[in-house]
């Protein structure tokens, strides 16, 4: 397996406050990782070091390096508005434009310089299938967005995301505002979509992170607790602070 | 703080004791039963046996509601995992301790062919397989439970002995084949609790490390 994604004792502050310590993690190919972990633990911190969201965030530091395909994203030479085309991000609350269906899609595209309306309605009806969205609003692509229910909001969310060909998907907590129905149906296109993409997905529940990942990092205050194929953490973790986490003793 | 998963995975604790109790008291009355040739003593081991078919099924129905509500992870998985194969290993060895009360039936007060000497010496060391399997997992003790595995090499060894001798018994004296081969079904019905036995030391081996050494010893 090629590793994607590679941080390299990577600290972040926010202000005088450290997040982030010393976190050193590998991401291969076209796999799923679940960062899980408390509240605070860092982990969604983590997860915006990777497209560098967070610089967006006035008084926060990094220190440390980040490689995508073995490149730093913190190169002086590296840019941003590139990365974050590679290194899409999905939110935990679904934001769509106030546009149209198909708009969403294209917007896109269009910023990023495709003009040619064949490829652009050949890309949102990809996308759109992709995210097995496709049949519930190919008669109503010019309709707003904010008509679809939450759950397909979300997923016009990714297909967004997707639309611009990125290599890397990352999720803050994806499914955390959907019904069961919407959130299997997110879960079963992370499963999909990790053929074509490097998916890492930050989830509050334990039992998504358990069905939709190949890897699981465990986040504690700021620490890297423990990094492992997700079902050995789920059935004989190393350390007990991962146990007292996933077994709910925590505390 | 004690969680309602918690209470929960010991009342199936309990229940499996209560179990892996019955299913010593069968294996001790069932060779009782046969030493004395007492058919109503191995009725009683036969009867018994309902209860623990009841006790499989209903730790059975618990570990799946756990399963099912609670997801449980890591140890407090690998618990519910063990009891759940643990729970069908001492079903399986009361099933076996019948099949050796039956032999008592079928001597009906005859006295043995040979004096039991060897198979009350198996079922001492099956027993205490079972015991020391049994206690490793309420000490979280994974030494324990490996030493029970290397025991089960004596029942086998006693078992190839006790079949020798039966065998030179029928051998020289065609009129004593039939009880001889009681004792011969009794002996192989306790070599198989061992096996059953060594399987629930392995289970709290899987329970205690998480990791799996089933034929690898």
């Amino acid at each position: 397996m090629k590793t994607k994604i590679t941080a390299t004792k990577l600290n972040f502050f926010y202000g005088a406050t450290k997040a982030i310590k010393n976190i050193s993690l590998d991401v291969e190919e076209n796999s799923v990782l679940a960062l899980i972990g408390p509240s605070g633990c860092g982990k969604s911190t983590f997860l915006r070091c990777i497209n560098r969201m967070n610089e967006l965030i006035p008084g926060t530091r990094v220190e440390g390096d980040i490689t995508l395909d073995g490149e730093s994203v913190y190169a002086q030479t590296s840019d941003v508005t590139e990365l974050r085309r590679k290194v899409g991000m999905v939110f935990q609350k679904s934001n769509p434009f106030p546009k149209s269906i198909f708009e969403n899609i294209a917007y896109g595209l269009r910023i990023n310089g495709i003009r040619d309306r064949y490829t652009i309605e050949q890309t949102v009806e990809k996308s759109l299938k992709n995210t097995a969205l496709w049949d519930e609003v190919k008669d109503r692509l010019h309709q707003s967005a904010l008509s679809l229910s939450g759950g397909q909001q979300q997923r016009l969310c990714i297909a967004r995301t997707i639309a611009v060909q990125p290599e890397v998907i990352l999720m803050d907590e994806p499914a955390s505002a959907l019904d069961p129905i919407s959130t299997q149906k997110i879960e079963e296109l992370i499963q999909d979509l990790k053929k074509n993409y490097t998916i890492i997905i930050v989830t509050h529940n334990m039992q998504q992170a358990a069905r939709v990942s190949d890897h699981t990092a465990f986040f504690y205050m700021g620490d890297l607790i423990e990094m492992n194929r997700t079902d050995i953490i789920f059935t004989n973790p190393e350390k007990k602070i991962t146990e007292n986490y996933i077994t709910g003793k925590f505390g | 703080m004690t969680t309602h998963l918690q209470m929960e995975l010991e009342h199936i604790k309990s229940r499996l004791f209560e179990m892996t109790d019955r299913a010593i008291e069968s294996i001790t009355k069932s060779v009782d039963a046969l030493k004395t040739s007492d058919p109503r003593a191995a009725a009683v081991v036969i009867e018994n046996d309902t209860f623990i078919d009841e006790l499989e099924k209903s730790i059975d129905e618990e570990c799946v509601k756990i399963l099912v509500t609670r997801q449980p992870a890591a140890v407090d998985l690998r618990f519910v995992l063990s009891m759940l194969k643990i729970n069908t290993d001492l079903e399986r060895i009361g099933d076996l301790a019948t099949t050796i009360a039956k032999q008592a039936i079928i001597l009906d007060g005859r006295s043995p062919v040979k004096p039991l000497i060897d198979i009350p010496r198996m079922s001492e060391i099956a027993i205490s397989m079972i015991k020391d399997s049994l206690s490793a997992i309420t000490e979280g003790d994974s030494k324990k439970a490996k030493a029970v595995i290397a025991r089960d090499s004596e029942i086998d060894e006693l078992n190839v002995q006790i079949f020798r001798e039966l065998l030179s018994i029928m051998a020289e004296s065609p009129t004593k084949i039939s009880d001889a081969f009681a004792l011969i079904m009794a002996a192989r019905s306790l070599e198989r609790i061992g096996d059953h036995a060594t399987n629930i030391a392995e289970r709290a081996v899987y329970f205690i490390e998480g990791i799996d050494i089933r034929h690898t010893l």
